[in-house]
Parts: structure tokens; C-alpha cells; sequence
């Protein structure tokens, strides 16, 4: 199961996972999937559920935003996370 | 030929430009559109184009280096942003027209700060006597007419001072000239792709803070459901799909510029111009606009050769190998500040990529065509 974490344009996605990747938590850019977004197009960063607290941290130590984070759920849904 | 427009757009430009728009036409797609290889790298390059910007302009967050499609469409956002009919605009007398055409058509209130060529505190007393009341200052750090570089520091610091907005035209200067957004603490600074940062025609920049206006409505690739622009940068400003091969072109010029470095770029460009301007002294020529204290003075010259008209005059030296420009530039307002209105100035301007004995071969060439009493 992985997670998803909201970014409010793509050139903040980039520089998340970037800034992910540079302390090993594994992160790849994606189109915002239905369901995750009620404002249309959007772009996120898939990283293994388990690296969120860890990825929030390096976010917020780079002070990259974000805006929403959402767990997969086992049906394949997303359900967003409270932070 | 040897080409002194460089002003205009440097045609002089690294191989990597080239090569690297030549490969984004091949293998990049929109960035913002999709989420394929080809999306990602353009995406890649746009963000790496920003970073560069940002990292050599001293911008905090690569989001506010904004892609347009040249200094004007630039400096069209930031007075579109700034001002409303009716506001008063204290504006250089060496603006372009791409600053005086936008306020005009806007209807400000504009207010010209006066000065002589080359008098850096004339010009900033001018500002300071100007400035009350004003609800932007826009400044040209260095004139695309006579390369007269302009106090931006302390027309910056005058307007942090009063909490005036600052919009600073940097279309001669990025690239060449030191610059940092942070530190002038401006609202805005535009920039051509084209010229000194040795990009393609087509590009431009606009380094901004939060607060600007769009002046054109459309797709982002973000907020789709959404009828009003994303209120977020770099999205806010850039509708429609984007010149990814100019943008890669741009960045390759940037690197380039980093590793040259602007300090050794200016020194350069100004010693071709002192040996381009000795010898035309030597060969006779007079009418040289050059500022007593160099340090005033870009790698731009202009010449009001006498006893010819600039026109004629920049037609012979077309003819004769050395490609230049003549007239007033797109800036009526610094030939009234100079004095140069009625005739305009035959201009030369230097690049990264001259060398001395072409300085020497062009003002040979010029010399027998501008000097003293020569009739075409």
C-alpha cells in the first residue's frame, strides 16, 4: 500500500520528490488520481505508506508545501489521511 | 560579418543552446499535461530552467521565476499587476517603450525622474525629488541605447525605504551585470531569454512575489474544475502549454553564464568596447556616446556620426560586414534624455564571444565609414 502526498502544482511536486529522493525515501511524481482532488488536474507524490512521518519531515524541513495526504485503501481507493 | 547587435539578441550563443532545443523537440512533451517520460522530462527541464534562475538571481523559491516570451510580455505582467488607470508611475529617462507603451495604454500617471546620460546621481536625485506620491517606480538598470548603467541599488533602497513598489527592467543587464532579486527587495524584474543570458528568441523571464495578475486565462494542467486562474506560482502566470525547446535553450545559456560568471562576462564585454571605441577615435570618428567614469557604462555604445545620417550610415556598415542597429532603439524617451531624438544613434554592442582583433577589424571598417566628413 503506498501514499500519496498532495502538492498544488507540479513544480512543488518536483521539488518534493526531489528533496524526498535526496534522503532515500523513494518518490515518484503522479497525475492526481479521482477522487483526490475536488479542483481538478493536480499532481502528487507516491512514496510507501509506511515513509509518511519521515517524508513530512524532510518537507517541511525544506519548506516544500503541501496539501493533502491520502492512504491506499485495499480496495485500491484513497482515503485521505487527518493530519 | 561581424555582429555588434548583440543588444537586440545575442545571435552569438553557446553550442549547448542549440543542441539541447534540438533534443527537447525531440523527446519532450508538455510539462503540466501528463505524467508519461516525455511530460516528465519537459517537466524536468522547466523546473532545472527555474532553479538556475533562481540560484543565479537570488530568488528564494524557483516557483516565482516566471517563463514569458520575452522582457515586454514581462514587464506588461508587472505593470498590469501593479497599477490601475489614473496611478502615478515614476519611471528613468532611458525606459523603453515596452515600459512607457503598457502605461500609456493603461493610463497612468506617468513621471519621467529626468537626468543627463551617464550622471548616476543626477539620476538618483531625480528619483528622490520624483518619488513622493508614487505608487510604482519602474527603473532600466542599464539603457539598451547607450549602456548608461543606471543606480538600481539606491533607486532599490529609495523605494524600500518609502514602501513603494519597485518593477526594475533588467533586459540589458541579466546575464552580464551581478543582480539580486532578494536583496533589491524589487516586486518584480523582467527579463529577456534572448540577450545576455544567451537563450533563444522567445523566452523571457519574470521574477515575482505573490500578488501578480494574470494577463492571460487558460489551461495550467492544475485547478482544472476551477474557472478562475490558480492562485499560486509559477501556474497564475503561465497559461497555455509552454515553449519547452526555448525554455531548454534558455537554461543551457544560464549554465553557461554560471560558469563564465557575470563578473568576468562584463569585464569582457567592456573591453571590447574600450578597444572598439579607442580605435574609432583614432580612425576620426567622433559623436561616441562614452561615460566619463566607465564604470557607468554596459558593453553598448552608441554614435551620432557626423555628417551622416544613422540609417545610411548602418546600411554601409551592413554592407561592409559589421551588423548593427541604428535609430532609437524603442526608446524615444532615453534619445530625448540624451539629446539624440531627431537623429537617433548608430549603436554597437558587445557580446561573451568577441575578441579583440574582430574589435579591431569592426572599427576599422567603421572608422572609414563614420569618420569626419565622410559622404556617402
Amino acid at each position: 500500500m503506498h501514499t500519496l502526498i498532495m502538492f498544488r502544482s507540479l513544480t512543488y511536486a518536483q521539488r518534493g520528490a526531489r528533496v524526498l529522493e535526496r534522503a532515500g525515501i523513494s518518490a515518484a511524481i503522479a497525475r492526481a488520481p479521482q477522487g483526490t482532488t475536488q479542483r481538478g488536474c493536480a499532481y502528487c507524490v507516491r512514496i510507501a505508506g509506511n515513509r509518511l512521518h519521515a517524508a513530512m519531515h524532510v518537507l517541511e524541513d525544506n519548506h516544500i508545501p503541501f496539501n493533502s495526504v491520502f492512504r491506499q485503501r485495499e480496495d485500491g481507493g484513497y482515503q485521505e489521511v487527518q493530519l | 560579418m561581424i555582429y555588434l547587435d548583440s543588444a537586440a539578441t545575442s545571435l552569438l550563443k553557446p553550442r549547448s543552446v542549440g543542441r539541447a532545443m534540438t533534443d527537447a523537440l525531440r523527446y519532450c512533451a508538455s510539462p503540466g499535461r501528463g505524467s508519461h517520460a516525455a511530460a516528465m522530462r519537459a517537466a524536468e527541464i522547466a523546473l532545472a530552467c527555474r532553479e538556475a534562475a533562481a540560484e543565479l538571481f537570488h530568488v528564494e523559491d524557483p516557483a516565482q521565476v516566471v517563463f514569458t516570451m520575452n522582457a515586454t510580455h514581462a514587464l506588461n505582467l508587472a505593470i498590469h499587476s501593479l497599477l490601475r488607470p489614473g496611478d502615478r508611475a515614476v519611471i528613468s529617462g532611458y525606459e523603453h517603450n515596452a515600459v512607457t507603451r503598457p502605461l500609456h495604454a493603461l493610463g497612468a500617471q506617468i513621471v519621467t525622474a529626468w537626468a543627463p546620460l551617464f550622471d548616476r546621481n543626477a539620476t538618483l536625485a531625480a528619483f528622490d525629488r520624483a518619488m513622493d506620491g508614487a505608487d510604482v517606480v519602474i527603473i532600466n538598470h542599464v539603457s539598451n541605447v547607450f549602456g548608461f548603467i543606471q543606480p538600481l541599488e539606491e533607486v532599490a533602497a529609495l523605494c524600500s525605504a518609502r514602501r513603494i513598489p519597485l518593477i526594475v527592467d533588467a533586459s540589458q543587464s541579466a546575464g552580464v551585470l551581478p543582480l539580486d532579486f532578494s536583496a533589491l527587495g524589487c516586486e518584480y524584474m523582467a527579463m529577456p531569454g534572448h540577450k545576455g543570458l544567451l537563450g533563444p528568441q522567445g523566452t523571457g523571464l519574470l521574477l515575482c512575489r505573490e500578488g501578480a495578475s494574470p494577463l492571460l486565462y487558460g489551461g495550467t494542467g492544475s485547478l482544472s474544475r476551477e474557472q478562475s486562474m490558480p492562485p499560486f506560482l509559477p501556474d497564475r502566470l503561465e497559461a497555455g502549454t509552454h515553449n519547452i525547446p526555448g525554455i531548454a535553450g534558455l537554461l543551457e545559456g544560464i549554465r553557461y553564464i554560471m560558469a563564465a560568471g557575470t563578473e568576468q562576462i562584463d569585464a569582457h564585454e567592456r573591453r571590447m568596447l574600450a578597444i572598439f571605441s579607442e580605435r574609432l577615435t583614432e580612425l576620426g570618428v567622433s559623436g561616441q556616446f562614452l561615460a566619463e567614469d566607465r564604470s557607468a557604462q554596459a558593453g553598448v555604445l552608441s554614435v551620432c556620426p557626423h555628417g551622416l545620417e544613422c540609417e545610411a550610415a548602418t546600411e554601409a556598415l551592413g554592407s561592409a560586414g559589421v551588423a548593427v542597429r541604428s535609430g532609437l532603439h524603442c526608446a524615444p524617451l532615453a534619445h530625448a534624455s540624451a539629446g539624440t531624438l531627431d537623429t537617433g544613434t548608430v549603436r554597437f554592442s558587445f557580446s561573451p564571444f568577441h575578441s579583440p582583433e574582430e574589435m579591431t577589424a569592426a572599427a576599422e571598417i567603421s572608422g572609414k565609414i563614420l569618420g569626419n566628413g565622410n559622404k556617402l
